[in-house]
């Protein structure tokens, strides 16, 4: 479904991403895990095209200039330079990093904002579904944005990237900040997401425990190179992931 | 995918120069070579303000002051909005303020302008201070707009009490004795606080400003009370715009309620936006070409301000980090293609 080949991301001199070549394929749930600094949310732009609106600001300012070279490929076409909005409509949706839901407008206004690009009744079908995924969310229907838990608001996070009607939903840390048990629950609902609806998901996290057993495939990231792929069981079972992510 | 069928690519690479590197500690003494690396911009900036009137006519010689004074102002606003964070309209203000107190000086007590200049700085930058000290809480948009508000205020105050000659203002103040002392003054004064500034924001103080700009919370914690800085760095900035109000007051003899004109308040902005955020150097070449520039625009009539506007939008579209940014990368660093 998404081919990423030879990618590479500088910013200014310093390499963020070197030569990455990854494929996510249809209807599974892919993982990347890595380090701080290991290059995913660089990777998790540049899939969703935030990266081409941080390099044109960049440009503007005088800063930073980003090189980005290589080729991603979403069902078949090139989307390299692809506008963030017109990726959107393709179905590539991001769920970003740190949440960023809109603080000031109510949990069913933040859904109802996601759900731009859907048709009205794909819009009504996919709010009872988040309700039922999520049922949290159901009785907060009114409550801002900006006064819900950590937890309410990932899930608020997700939903709204649901409601855009996505094929490829990419979540870039979604377990940032989280305590022990609401990281077991959304990887469940990940989980259950994927099973349930068949998108195709692809997760970035540093913290893979929780992670690790729902997806199918996945990459390990260091100091922007891929250094390990393999299903979640060969993952799971390498001794090096073992003593980095588990602690073993 | 293999290397081979891919094409080869390349990407610029951008690098600063060995001799930057070089000149950045007390390496820089080493050799002549470094030492006028650092020497000819500063220099070609010294030695190009200071020359000027030399190959000015008259009429030019006078627009060359009143682009000192907006250099004045110019070095102020980039100074209060890049490094404490304040962006402050209120450079009318500064300049009323000055110009009434060295205008009031000169009038009533008679004192000669070499004497009201210095104390009308002072004073009008602590009168400055004062009334922009209950709005040092606010931030951006607020702060901007309370500040903009003084000047207004403060003309129809003059207007309604008819107090220092009302709309007709005060007249017949003492002049400079001729026009190399007027231009050399104001010339020196931004040398003098352009270097100043640049010392400032390198030091202590300078570090603790940038920090409130980025997060005053953070430097609250720390123990440091902004406040006090930020008044500090009020009245710095004051004092250059209350001087630059002094100046004019005797550079026509005349002192009136167009010296809170909002020209002041807005031109330095243009030029802070064209010369380049941040760089202290860049505002104070951005008015010495915008104030000109104005004038030389004279010949469209009416249509000088559509010119002008023209010439600003093109600057904000097309090169938005402003001029100095763009000559300081050049200055300082290389590029060259590089293939990965």
């Amino acid at each position: 479904m998404l081919e990423i080949k030879n990618l590479m991301v500088f910013y200014e001199n310093a390499i963020a991403i070197n030569n990455i070549n990854m494929k996510c394929e249809g209807g599974k749930v892919t993982g990347i895990f890595g380090a701080n600094s290991a290059g995913k949310s660089t990777l998790m732009y540049t899939i969703s095209g935030i990266i081409l609106d941080v390099k044109k600001k960049e440009e503007m300012k005088g800063g930073e200039r980003i090189t980005i070279l290589g080729n991603i490929i979403f069902e078949g076409t090139d989307i390299t330079y692809l506008k963030p909005s017109e990726r959107a409509k393709k179905g590539i949706i991001l769920c970003p990093e740190r949440r960023r839901i809109f603080a000031e407008s109510s949990t069913l206004e933040n859904l109802k904002i996601g759900a731009y690009l859907a048709t009205k009744t794909q819009a009504k079908k996919t709010l009872e579904y988040i309700y039922t995924i999520f049922p949290p969310l159901k009785n907060l229907k009114s409550r801002e944005g900006g006064f819900l838990s950590g937890g309410e608001q990932q899930m608020l996070a997700i939903g709204r990237a649901l409601m855009a009607q996505p094929k490829l939903l990419l979540l870039d840390e979604p377990l940032l900040g989280l305590s022990p048990m609401m990281e077991g629950m959304l990887a469940r609902s990940i989980h259950d997401i994927n099973l349930q609806t068949g998108i195709t998901i692809l997760i970035s996290e540093q913290y893979a425990r929780p992670i690790l057993p729902i997806v199918h495939h996945g990459y390990v990231l260091e100091n922007g190179g891929a250094v390990l792929e393999g299903s979640s069981q060969e993952l799971m079972e390498n001794p090096d992931v073992k003593s980095a992510y588990f602690g073993l | 995918m293999s290397r081979e069928t891919s094409t080869i690519q390349r990407r610029k690479e951008r690098l600063d120069r060995g001799i930057k590197v070089r000149t950045e500690g007390l390496y820089a003494l080493t050799s002549w070579r470094e030492m006028f690396y650092l020497l000819v911009p500063r220099t070609l900036l010294i030695f190009g303000l200071l020359l000027s009137p030399f190959f000015l006519e008259m009429y030019w010689q006078r627009v060359l002051c009143q682009a000192g004074i907006y250099a004045l102002l110019a070095l102020g606003f980039d100074f209060l909005a890049e490094y404490v964070g304040l962006v402050c309209l209120g450079g009318a203000f500064f300049i009323g303020s000055g110009a009434y107190l060295s205008g009031l000086l000169n009038a009533k007590l008679g004192w000669a302008p070499f004497f009201t200049i210095p104390i009308a700085t002072v004073a009008g930058a602590v009168i400055s201070t004062l009334v922009l000290l209950p709005c040092l809480r606010l931030r951006g948009i607020y702060f901007a707009i309370i500040s903009f508000m003084f000047p207004l205020l403060t003309v129809y105050i003059i207007i309604a009490l008819n107090i220092f000659g009302g709309t007709e203002g005060i007249t017949a103040l003492a002049t400079f004795p001729n026009i190399w002392v007027d231009q050399y003054l104001i010339l020196g004064g931004v040398i003098i606080a352009l270097f100043a500034l640049r010392r400032l924001v390198t030091e202590d103080i300078g570090l603790i400003l940038r920090s409130i700009k980025d997060n005053d919370q953070a430097v609250k914690a720390s123990g440091i009370s902004i406040t006090s800085y930020k008044t500090k760095a009020v009245f710095i900035a004051a004092l250059l715009g209350c001087f630059g109000g002094a100046y004019l007051s005797h550079l026509y003899g005349w002192v009136g309620i167009s010296q809170f004109a909002l020209d002041y308040s807005i031109l330095p902005i243009a030029a802070t936006v064209m010369g380049g955020m941040g760089t202290l150097v860049g505002p104070v070449i951005g008015a010495f070409i915008l104030t000109p520039l104005s004038e030389a625009l004279r010949g469209f009539g009416q249509m000088r301000v559509v010119v002008y506007c023209l010439i600003l939008i093109g600057f904000i579209v097309y090169k938005p980090e402003g001029l100095m940014n763009v000559l300081q990368r050049k200055y300082h660093q290389f590029e060259h293609w590089e293939e990965v």
